[in-house]
C-alpha cells in the first residue's frame, strides 16, 4: 500500500514544532528506517502515518485514505504500529488474548484471530506461552508479545518503535527475521531506530530527521556513511562503516561480507 | 522548564518568606471559625477579613478566585436545589410551578457554600503561598513520619505522569482498532481496558522506585538532615501560639452555645 | 571487595536457579562488566550485590555474598544503603519523585544518612560537577532528559560514596547521545579507581572499552572470566546468546577469506580493529 506525507507540518499544544515541513513518498513493500536524536520528531512523524496525530498543515494519505478523514480505530486495518514501551500496549491477561485483541477489534471471527495470534507468536518464538500472564514474562518478552499482536492484525503497513530496545543478541536476530519476512511479504515496514548496525543489517532506505526536518533520505549506504551530517542529529555510523573510513577504504560495507569483500579487493589492487 | 513544585506561585512577597506552619495553623484557624461560628454569614466575613487581604498581600489574588469560582460553583448549585428547593418544612418564600422555595433552606445553602469557599479558598492560597516540599519539611520536624510526607509529595509530581500515562495506553488501543469515539457506552468501554495496564505498570514502576528509596537509604532509621532550611521567628512562634488559643477559644465558645440551652432547660 | 562463595538462587515459586553455584572475587578499585543472554542472571547478580537478593525479592538464597565485608544475608538494606550503591535501567523510576530539584534530589541520600548540612553541599557540589550536570542543579529532575537523568541517578548514589557501585544495564533505555553521556561518566568513574563497579551491560563495543575485566554469565552459571580482549574475542561467546562486535566478526571472516596480519589477538574495539586491518 502506497503512503505519501505532503509537506506535514505538526505543533504540540505547548508550542514545540515538532514537525515543520515533511514529505516523504513510501512505496508498497518498502523497508524504510528513520534515525535521529531524541525530539527530532521521529515519534511524531508515524504517529500521523496511523492518524494518532492529524497534521496542521499538508497531508498524510494512506493508500486512498486521508489520515483526516478516517478515525485511528479505523485506519489500524491498514497501519499496524507497535509502541516503544510495551507496558502501554499490553490490556489482556493472558498472552494468547493479547495478540488476538487487535485481530478481533479488526472484525475478525474469534477461530480467525486464535489463527492469526498463535502464527504470530510463533514468529516471535512465544507459542508456549500463550496461556501464561503477560506480567509473568520479562520485559523483552512483552515487547516481542506487542510485536506479535500487531503482526496478528495483517495490516500492509507495519510501524515499529524502537523494536530491539532491551532486546539480546537472539531477540535482535529474532527481530531481524521478523523484518525480512515482512520484507519477503511485501508489506511496508517502517522502524524507528537508535541501533543504527540493525538499521545497516535490514534496512535498503534510511531517513536521518533533526529538528523537525528530514536530514536526509535515500539508500541506507549512502545515508549512514554521511558521519558529518549524522553527527548533526547525534546519530555514528555503523561500526563497520567507521572502521572502512578509519583504515581508508573507498566502500560503505553494512554486512560483514560486504567489508570483508572489500577489504580483499582494496588491498589485491594495491599489490 | 525550571523546578515546579505543585500549586506553588513563585513570588517574592512576606507571604511566602513566612514559615510554612505560620501559613498552615492561619488557615486552618480560618477554616475552624468559618465552619463552627455560628451564623449564616460567618463564612463570608472569614473571607473578606482572614481569606482576602491575605491574597492579596501574596499577589495569588487572581489565582485563588478564578480557582476557587471554578471548584465551588458545582457544589453550590446542587446545595441551592436540593436544599432550597426539597427543605421539609419550613417558610415558603416563592413559590416556582411544583416547587416552593424555602427561606431555612436557602440559607442552610448559603452557608453551607460559604464553609465550602472558605475550605477551598484556604487550601489554594496554602498551595500558592508555599513550597509543598517546605511544609512536608515542616510538618516532618514536628513529627509526621517521613513515609507520609514522601507520599505526599511524590503523588503531586506523580498525578500529570499516570494522565501521560493513561493517554498513551488509549493511544496504544486506538492503534489496534479499539474504537474510542461515539456514544457514551463505546467511550466508556474503551476506558476499560487501560485499568489492567495502568494499575500492573504502575506496579511495575512502584516496585522499581521502592529499590530505589532503599539505596538511597529511605528505610534507615536515625536523624535525618535536610538540604532545605526553614527560617523561622519568635514573632512567628507568638503569632502562631496566638491562633491555636484563638482556635481554643473558638471551639470553647462553640460548646458553651451548645450546652447552655440543655443547662438552661 | 567483593566476594561471592558458593551462590544459588531461586526467586519464589521458580524452579529453575536464577543463579548457580557462582563463586567469585572481585578486588577493590576493579571494573568489572557482567555480560550475558537476556535471563542469564546478569541482574540477579546485581541486586544480589546489594542485597536485594534475598531480602527485596525473597526467594531461598544459599552460599554466602559478602561486599565491603559485610554479609548480605546477615544485614538488612538500611545498613547496605550508602554502602553499595545501585543504579538500574529505568532512568525515571529512579526519581524519588518528592524533591524538585536536581541538586534536592542529590541530597536525598544523604538526609537520610543525617550528613550535617555543611558537609553536604560540597559533596553535592562535587558530585554534580562529576557527572556534568551542575548548569541543571536548579532544574527540575523531570524536565531532563533520558541520559541526564541517569546520570542524575548515578550521582545520587555516588554522593553517599559506597565502596562498590553495582549498574544494572544503565544504558539500555537511552538513545545513543545519552548512553555515550552516561558512558563518559563510567570512563571516568574507572579512571579514579574509588569505588570498586560492576557493571552489567549488552553493548560489548563499550565493555569492551573500559572494564578491567570481564564475567559472562549463562543460565546463572559464571561460563567465562577474564580480560575483554580475550573474553569478547572469544569463538565461544555466541554459544552463551552473545554476538561479537562487528570489529570482531570482520577480523574473523577476513581471516578466514586469507587476511594475514601480525596481530595476534582477535580486535574488540574499533582501534584494535584499525591495527588488526593496517
Amino acid at each position: 500500500m502506497k503512503l505519501s506525507i505532503e509537506d506535514i507540518a505538526f505543533t504540540y499544544p505547548g508550542g514545540v514544532e515538532a514537525l515543520r515541513g515533511v514529505s516523504i513518498n513510501i512505496r508498497s513493500g518498502e523497508a524504510v528506517a528513520i534515525v535521529g536524536e531524541n525530539g527530532a520528531g521521529k515519534t511524531t512523524l508515524v504517529k500521523h502515518i496511523n492518524g494518532l496525530l492529524k497534521p496542521a498543515r499538508g497531508r498524510v494519505v494512506v493508500g486512498d485514505w486521508d489520515t483526516r478523514e478516517h478515525g485511528v480505530a479505523r485506519m489500524a486495518a491498514r497501519v499496524g504500529f507497535v509502541f516503544q514501551n510495551p507496558d502501554d500496549q499490553i490490556v489482556e491477561r493472558t498472552v494468547g488474548d493479547e495478540v488476538a485483541f487487535g485481530p478481533r477489534q479488526l472484525g475478525q471471527s474469534a477461530p480467525m484471530a486464535l489463527a492469526n495470534a498463535t502464527a504470530a507468536l510463533e514468529m516471535v518464538e512465544l507459542a508456549a506461552e500463550s496461556g501464561t500472564h503477560p506480567y509473568d514474562l520479562t520485559a523483552p518478552q512483552r515487547k516481542l508479545v506487542t510485536l506479535a499482536s500487531v503482526l496478528a492484525m495483517h495490516t500492509p503497513i507495519v510501524i515499529f518503535d524502537e523494536p530491539t530496545m532491551g532486546q539480546d543478541a537472539h531477540g535482535v536476530a529474532l527481530i531481524g527475521n521478523i523484518i525480512e519476512s515482512l520484507k519477503a511479504d511485501r508489506r511496508t515496514v517502517i522502524i524507528i531506530t537508535h541501533d543504527i548496525d540493525f538499521c545497516a543489517a535490514h534496512f535498503e532506505r534510511v531517513i536521518a530527521m533533526a529538528d523537525g526536518c528530514v536530514l536526509a533520505d535515500g539508500p541506507a549506504t549512502r545515508v549512514l556513511a554521511r558521519a558529518d551530517l549524522l553527527a548533526t542529529t547525534n546519530v555514528e555510523p555503523p561500526q563497520l562503516v567507521r572502521l572502512a573510513q578509519a583504515i581508508g577504504l573507498p566502500a560503505f560495507p553494512l554486512t560483514v561480507e560486504g567489508f570483508v569483500t572489500a577489504l580483499l579487493e582494496h588491498h589485491s589492487k594495491d599489490k | 522548564m525550571s523546578a515546579t513544585y505543585g500549586l506553588y506561585v513563585s513570588k517574592q512577597t512576606a507571604i511566602h518568606r513566612l514559615h510554612p506552619l505560620t501559613k498552615l495553623t492561619y488557615v486552618l484557624t480560618c477554616l475552624l471559625i468559618a465552619w463552627i461560628v455560628p451564623g449564616v454569614w460567618a463564612p463570608y466575613i472569614v473571607l473578606l477579613v482572614g481569606i482576602v487581604p491575605v491574597a492579596l498581600m501574596a499577589q495569588v489574588f487572581p489565582n485563588v478566585v478564578q480557582n476557587t469560582i471554578k471548584t465551588t460553583i458545582p457544589f453550590a448549585i446542587s446545595l441551592f436545589i436540593v436544599q432550597g428547593l426539597f427543605w421539609t418544612g419550613g417558610t415558603i418564600i416563592q413559590q416556582l410551578g411544583p416547587f416552593s422555595l424555602k427561606e431555612e433552606g436557602l440559607l442552610f445553602a448559603i452557608r453551607g457554600t460559604g464553609r465550602i469557599i472558605i475550605a477551598v479558598s484556604g487550601f489554594l492560597l496554602l498551595s500558592y503561598a508555599t513550597r509543598s516540599d517546605e511544609l512536608m519539611l515542616a510538618l516532618s520536624q514536628k513529627g509526621l513520619p517521613s513515609r507520609i510526607s514522601y507520599v505526599i509529595l511524590s503523588t503531586l509530581q506523580i498525578i500529570p505522569r499516570f494522565q501521560h500515562k493513561a493517554n498513551t495506553i488509549l493511544d496504544a488501543q486506538r492503534s489496534r482498532g479499539l474504537e474510542t469515539e461515539g456514544s457514551f457506552l463505546i467511550r466508556t468501554r474503551a476506558l476499560l481496558p487501560l485499568v489492567f495496564p495502568l494499575l500492573l505498570g504502575s506496579i511495575v514502576d512502584i516496585e522499581e522506585r521502592a529499590i530505589a528509596l532503599e539505596v538511597r537509604a529511605f528505610g534507615r532509621s536515625g536523624p535525618k538532615t535536610s538540604l532545605l532550611v526553614l527560617h523561622d521567628t519568635n514573632r512567628q512562634r507568638l503569632f502562631r501560639r496566638l491562633l491555636i488559643l484563638v482556635s481554643l477559644g473558638v471551639i470553647a465558645l462553640r460548646i458553651y452555645l451548645w450546652l447552655a440551652p440543655r443547662f438552661a432547660a | 571487595m567483593i566476594s561471592l562463595s558458593d551462590v544459588t538462587y531461586h526467586y519464589p515459586r521458580s524452579d529453575s536457579p536464577a543463579l548457580s553455584n557462582l563463586s567469585l572475587e572481585i578486588p577493590a578499585g576493579q571494573f568489572c562488566a557482567v555480560i550475558g543472554a537476556n535471563g542469564s542472571g546478569k541482574s540477579t547478580l546485581c541486586s544480589a550485590l546489594a542485597g536485594f537478593v534475598p531480602h527485596f525479592y525473597r526467594g531461598k538464597l544459599t552460599g554466602s555474598v559478602e561486599v565491603a565485608g559485610i554479609d548480605t544475608a546477615g544485614s538488612s538494606l538500611a545498613e547496605l544503603a550508602g554502602t553499595v550503591g545501585l543504579v538500574f535501567a529505568n532512568p525515571f523510576n529512579q526519581i524519588t519523585g518528592a524533591r524538585f530539584t536536581v541538586r534536592e534530589e542529590v541530597a536525598f541520600g544523604l538526609e537520610n544518612l543525617g550528613v550535617p548540612l555543611a558537609e553536604m553541599e560540597p559533596r553535592i557540589d562535587e558530585v554534580l560537577a562529576f557527572v556534568r550536570l551542575t548548569d541543571l542543579a536548579d532544574q527540575s529532575p523531570y524536565a531532563l532528559s533520558g541520559g541526564q537523568q541517569q546520570r542524575l541517578a548515578i550521582a545520587s548514589v555516588l554522593v553517599m560514596r559506597p565502596k562498590i557501585l553495582v549498574l544494572d544495564e544503565p544504558t539500555s533505555q537511552l538513545d545513543p547521545i545519552g548512553s555515550k553521556e552516561v558512558f563518559a561518566v563510567l570512563r571516568d568513574l574507572a579512571a579514579t579507581d574509588e569505588a570498586t563497579v560492576v557493571l552489567a551491560e549488552q553493548k560489548l563495543e563499550w565493555v569492551a572499552t573500559f572494564a578491567d575485566r570481564v564475567l559472562v554469565l549463562h543460565k546463572g552459571k559464571l561460563v567465562a572470566d577474564g580480560p575483554p580482549a580475550e573474553v569478547l574475542s572469544s569463538l565461544t561467546l555466541t554459544k552463551y546468546g552473545l554476538e561479537p562486535t562487528r570489529y570482531t566478526q570482520a577480523a574473523r571472516a577476513a581471516q578466514a577469506a586469507g587476511w594475514r596480519t601480525d596481530e595476534t589477538t582477535l580486535p574488540v574495539t574499533l582501534e584494535q580493529a584499525v591495527e588488526f586491518f593496517r
